[in-house]
């Protein structure tokens, strides 16, 4: 080959390089995007009265006054929909058969949609499910409502080497000449009259528990398994896998037979798949060692716990291994016992790095799913109580963002949900990273002076 | 106090005589008793005797220096004196080491009383990641210490000549001071356990010309009270802040005498080669 | 004098016989106590083992093991059951293959480029890059290739794929185009070389393009039927895998050292040949162990598979097929131990076992294997 073929190869070689780190942030942005724009949708969005109202009812936030006042402006911005509407029915009653049994379909329709779109009708009784009893709290959710009340979706199928063709005709056709004619154009018109959007800051999100299968109020229970689980982990793992890594640094020669030993088990303790930690969680701790009856934190703990040894285990060994040989003869020098010159010298010097070892295990057990599905996930709880912990199972967020995305009734209509739990998490996540690199840094400055 | 031109060193022996260091050895209370007894002893690193068969006694209440080439093997019986060695592995002793008539590689000695008792300074100063004060008190402290401990502290750090550069930022990091005062800290740190004796590695090999002065005369200050062992590499220092210079070659103890003999009238040819310059 | 006034308390130097004879006892408790703690962190994996093997023997003894190696049947619920999961362990091994395919060539060129192109300031941008990447719980990445990913595929599908068809094959192309081209022409006359290299660059290039835009085409025209499927839990695994084996890749090649590569670079070596003949080869058996640590986060992940792989307990027709959906051994486990939960002790329950032993001895082979790569290399490295 002669030069310039190889420069060429030389270039398409460093585009290469260069292509797949771009890709690679690239991969990044594209998967954080749509969890960071649509999980901040859980927390700020466009709320509408019903949204108050049911914070106000459920939740007790907010001035009972305003609520009311409000409720009292939309009622009166609602009502000629409901007087069309009674007045309609009075004329189907006194109308023939034929127009009866035309108008009716369409009507129970009709009226569906504006029960999802703005509560019950005035006259009914107060329907079980919750979210029967409020009208779209979000303006996004309410704008499709509001579309699907405008206008009719079918799907023409009559080319069958095509999937189903989507088309939409204006609903107000069904009732062409009728008396309920003017309220399509009404409804339009004065949506927001009827639901006041107003741009709402939630962030109680967090702190709020979830009523009727998450369709309302927030993730406190989630977030707070998480935070049980997490720190169970942590307690249980971090006390084990420093004093293992103190004896793996301290008291073994490296190279023996034993610590080679050791070594080889922590290693493919590291490498096990976290499902099958899960499993292991269920035989051992459930169904042998019975630490709780059936599915509890505690179970779950004891297993992330075990899922994170291996990596905490590792950081702290790190850690005592790049503490200076110095402090510790040292420390010995001044006639101080081996233990004591440990404990008191070198694992604070550690302290930094075990600590970043540590938060980012927590990180890593906040975030597993697999380990917690036997043992100690439900899909609806309320928060626990510290002393529950050891015998109750709780949601958590990694195991209800699966649930609600794959195995809720109604996946499409809570995907503000989905994406705030995810959003949640993922900052939760990274959150403790970039802490665990912040601390590192701001502890080994203090102690460089 | 004496603080040599320390820039020239071009002819050890002729400087020594013009800057009128070396001292009679003077006669205190207890001075020239016996502190360490050194018998027949060598230190071994798995197969390799870095310390042969040396022989040789610390007296008392002065400054004994060791001199030698680097690699003779002057660490290693330093850090013998206070089983520093026992950290390495592999490390296997002969021999007799006795401190005050009891034999510290005995099987019933305490190796924790002993390193009480014997402090060392090593040649990197090495500070604890702590405060100043902390450095200092924390061995008082773990060691039972029950009196004032900020009295301590002061009096320990105006003995390393320290307190006056120090005495506003007791609470700072030691890893802030500068490397001078970094090792009197050290020395400090040292001497708050009030040892009986005090091994010096080298202490001011890291420093600056006047730094190295600070420590000098700071040696000079100690021996009052504390015995010591210095290892130091530069001639000149011997001979102003020793009584006494050991001087070893090739893990063997050559010759062992006071320091004004060593620098005048060594007996031996290797010391007078190796003082003169001719080799090393 | 300050020794009366600061009294530290001394013991005596010399120890009883007794009192040592205490001491050491206390010593050597004092180990032993570390060891046990130490050791049963250790035994962990034992008790893993154990666990799961003492749950996995009874379906064997069940069932036996031809059926559950050989059949294609997977058919745990219905009446009489049948527990084939050769199907389920070819749908991990596709996913497995797809998420290498994707994660190998990125990842070892991405730590290339990070060891040795980049500046250090631009290095110290793209760590947190990695470091976040390798952050993000894979629960999120499930939710991602469920919500947003699959969807997309299956609307644009034939698009998305053949502009990544384009986009790896065109440069390809190009230069191997030149190359072939460059080495043609050198036989040829010093007066019309450049003329005939150029020639022949055009004359193969219209059959070559033609190609590529052939199979472009008949990308563009596929229909996906489902977003989730294994390419989709391929190329999401396969982003999953990079960060480990970009970290561990760059650790093995920043090892190499700088006298080797200016070794080459003296003897007049450009940058790739370095890389490609000198560092990569003296680096391998840390690239190696980046790529088994990177296929066993592929294997063992759990929720991405179980989300959006669709979990059809099939075979792909043809086998390579990864636009149909698959299901995967931890997905299976998953997924149906919550059922199994009530009816323990059948063979229902115990196959879920026996599947996390086929995952634990596969996960244990390739830490053995990686574990002696490095290992034979550092010793190497030592002598
Ligand atoms: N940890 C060790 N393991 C093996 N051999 C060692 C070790 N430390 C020192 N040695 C060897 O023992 C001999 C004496 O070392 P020592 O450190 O005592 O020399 P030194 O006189 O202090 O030299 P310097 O003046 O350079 O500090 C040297 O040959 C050295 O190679
Ligand atoms: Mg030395």
């Amino acid at each position: 080959m002669d030069l310039t073929s190889r420069k060429l190869v030389d270039r398409s070689f460093t585009g290469l390089g260069w292509f797949s780190i771009l890709l690679m942030a690239a991969a990044l942005v594209i998967l954080l995007a749509p969890i960071v724009v649509r999980g901040l949708g859980a927390f700020v969005f466009k709320g509408t009265v019903e949204h108050r109202k049911l914070q106000f009812e459920v939740f007790g936030h907010g001035r009972a006054g305003a609520v009311d006042a409000e409720t009292a402006e939309v009622t009166e911005a609602r009502q000629p929909v409901y007087d069309m509407l009674a007045a309609f029915e009075a004329e189907l009653e006194s109308a023939d058969f034929a127009s009866r049994r035309k108008h009716a379909g369409p009507l129970r329709e009709l009226k569906d949609h504006l029960r999802r779109l703005l509560g019950p009708l005035p006259a009914e009784d107060a329907p079980v499910l919750m979210r029967e009893q409020y009208g779209q709290t979000r303006w996004d959710r309410a704008q499709m409502a509001l579309n699907h009340l405008l206008l009719i979706e079918t799907y023409d199928y009559s080319d069958p080497t095509q999937m189903g063709r989507k088309i939409l005709t204006p609903r107000v056709e069904d009732f062409k000449g009728t008396s309920l004619e003017p309220l399509f154009a009404y409804v339009e018109d004065n949506a927001s009259a009827m639901l006041k959007p107003r741009w709402t800051l939630y962030w109680r999100f967090l702190f709020d528990s979830s009523h009727d299968a998450h369709f309302f109020g927030g993730i406190w229970p989630e977030l707070l398994g998480t935070i049980y689980l997490t720190l169970g982990a942590i307690l249980f793992a971090v006390p084990l896998g420093v004093i293992s890594a103190i004896y793996l640094v301290e008291y073994t020669e490296e190279g023996s037979r034993l610590v080679g030993l050791l070594r080889t088990c922590i290693n493919t303790l590291a490498g096990v798949p976290s499902i099958v930690y899960g499993l292991f969680g269920l035989a051992f701790f459930i169904n042998s060692l019975h630490v709780s009856q059936s599915k509890s934190v505690l179970a779950g703990a004891l297993t992330l716990g075990i899922l994170v040894l291996p990596f905490v285990i590792r950081s702290a060994e790190e850690a005592i291994r790049a503490v200076p040989q110095t402090y510790k003869e040292a420390a010995l020098s001044l006639g101080v016992g081996k233990w004591r010159a440990i404990t008191t010298v070198i694992l604070p010097a550690a302290l930094p790095g075990i600590l970043t070892g540590t938060v980012i295990s927590m990180g890593r057990a906040a975030g597993e799913t697999a380990p917690i599905i036997f043992t100690a996930a439900v899909s609806v709880g309320q928060p626990l109580s510290f002393l529950q912990t050891f015998s109750e199972p709780t949601p958590a967020l990694p195991w209800n963002i699966y649930n609600l995305c794959s195995e809720h009734e109604a996946v499409d209509e809570i995907r503000h949900v989905q994406y705030g739990m995810v959003f949640t998490l993922v900052m939760l996540v990274l959150l403790l990273n970039s802490g665990a690199i912040l601390l590192r840094a701001r502890i080994t400055k203090r102690m460089r002076g | 106090m004496t603080v040599a031109p320390t820039g020239n060193m071009v002819k050890p022996v002729l400087s020594i005589k013009s800057t009128n260091a070396l001292r009679q050895p003077s006669d205190g209370d207890n001075q020239g008793a016996t502190h360490l007894s050194i018998e027949d002893f060598s230190v071994f690193y798995r197969e390799f005797q870095a310390v042969k068969n040396v022989t040789m006694v610390v007296p008392s209440g002065r400054v004994t220096a060791i001199i030698g080439p680097s690699g003779c093997g002057k660490s290693t019986l330093l850090r013998a004196m206070n089983r520093m060695n026992d950290l390495i592995p592999g490390v296997r002793t002969t021999g007799r080491l006795c401190y005050l008539g009891v034999d510290i590689y005995g099987r019933e000695c305490d190796p924790v009383e002993v390193r009480r008792r014997i402090g060392m300074v090593f040649q990197r100063p090495n500070p604890f990641p702590k405060s100043i004060f902390r450095n200092i008190a924390w061995a008082p402290r773990i060691n039972g210490y029950r009196g004032d401990i900020s009295n301590l502290v002061e009096h320990a750090l105006r003995q390393a000549a320290l307190w006056d550069e120090v005495k506003d930022k007791l609470d700072q990091s030691a890893l802030a001071l500068s490397g001078g005062q970094q090792q009197r800290l050290c020395i400090a740190r040292a001497i708050a356990m009030q040892p009986d004796v005090l091994l010096m590695d080298e202490p001011c090999s890291a420093l600056d010309p006047i730094a190295t002065s600070h420590i000098e005369d700071l040696i000079d200050e100690l021996k009052k009270q504390y015995t010591v062992v210095l290892v130091t590499h530069n001639m000149q220092q011997a001979a102003r802040v020793s009584d006494r210079t050991a001087f070893m070659y090739m893990g063997e103890l050559i010759e062992i005498d006071e320091t004004r003999t060593i620098f005048t009238k060594p007996k031996k040819q290797q010391t007078e080669d190796y003082i003169t310059g001719r080799f090393g | 004098m300050a020794d009366t006034r600061f009294i530290i308390q001394r013991n005596s130097l010399i120890i009883s016989a007794r009192a040592n004879r205490l001491r050491r006892l206390a010593a050597l408790g004092g180990r032993g106590i570390l060891l046990l703690i130490t050791s049963s962190s250790a035994l962990v994996i034992l008790f893993i083992f154990y666990f799961i093997i003492k749950d996995a023997l009874p379906f064997f003894q069940l069932r036996g093991l031809k059926e559950f190696f050989t059949s294609t049947a997977w058919y745990p619920s219905s009446s009489p059951a049948s527990f084939g999961a050769t199907s389920i362990f070819v749908g991990s091994g596709l996913v497995t293959l797809g998420a290498i395919l994707v994660s190998v060539p990125l990842g070892v060129t991405a730590a290339v480029c990070l060891s040795d192109m980049l500046p250090f300031s631009l290095r110290q941008l793209v760590k947190p890059v990695i470091e976040m990447l390798a952050a993000i719980p894979s629960v999120a990445f499930g939710f991602f290739a469920l919500v947003v990913f699959a969807p997309q595929l299956q609307e644009r599908g034939g698009t998305i794929l053949s502009v990544a068809w384009w986009m790896i094959t065109a440069p390809v192309a190009f230069l191997m185009l030149w190359i072939v081209s460059s080495v043609l022409s050198s036989r040829l006359p010093e007066r019309i070389r450049s003329m005939g290299r150029l020639g022949l660059a055009a004359a193969l290039a219209a059959p070559t393009f033609w190609g590529i835009w052939f199979v472009g085409r008949s990308f563009h025209a596929l229909e996906i039927s489902s977003g989730a499927n294994a390419l989709n839990v391929s190329i999401i695994l396969g982003i999953m895998a990079l960060p480990t084996i970009v970290s561990v890749s760059e650790d093995a090649l920043q090892s190499v050292g700088g006298e080797l590569r200016e070794g080459a670079y003296a003897l007049g070596a450009t940058r790739t040949e370095t890389m490609l003949r000198i560092v990569i080869p003296a680096a391998k058996s840390g690239i190696c162990a980046a790529i088994i640590l990177g296929i066993m986060r592929a294997i063992g992940e759990t929720m991405v598979v179980w989300m959006a792989s669709g979990n059809a307990a099939q075979i792909p027709r043809p086998w390579f097929n990864v636009l149909e959906p698959v299901r995967t051994l931890t997905a299976t486990i998953a997924g149906e131990t919550g059922e199994a939960d009530h009816v323990t002790g059948s063979a229902r329950y115990h196959v879920l076992f026996a599947m996390a032993l086929c995952l634990l001895v596969i996960s244990y082979a390739f830490n053995y294997v990686s574990d002696r790569i490095v290992r034979r290399t550092s010793r190497i490295g030592r002598a």
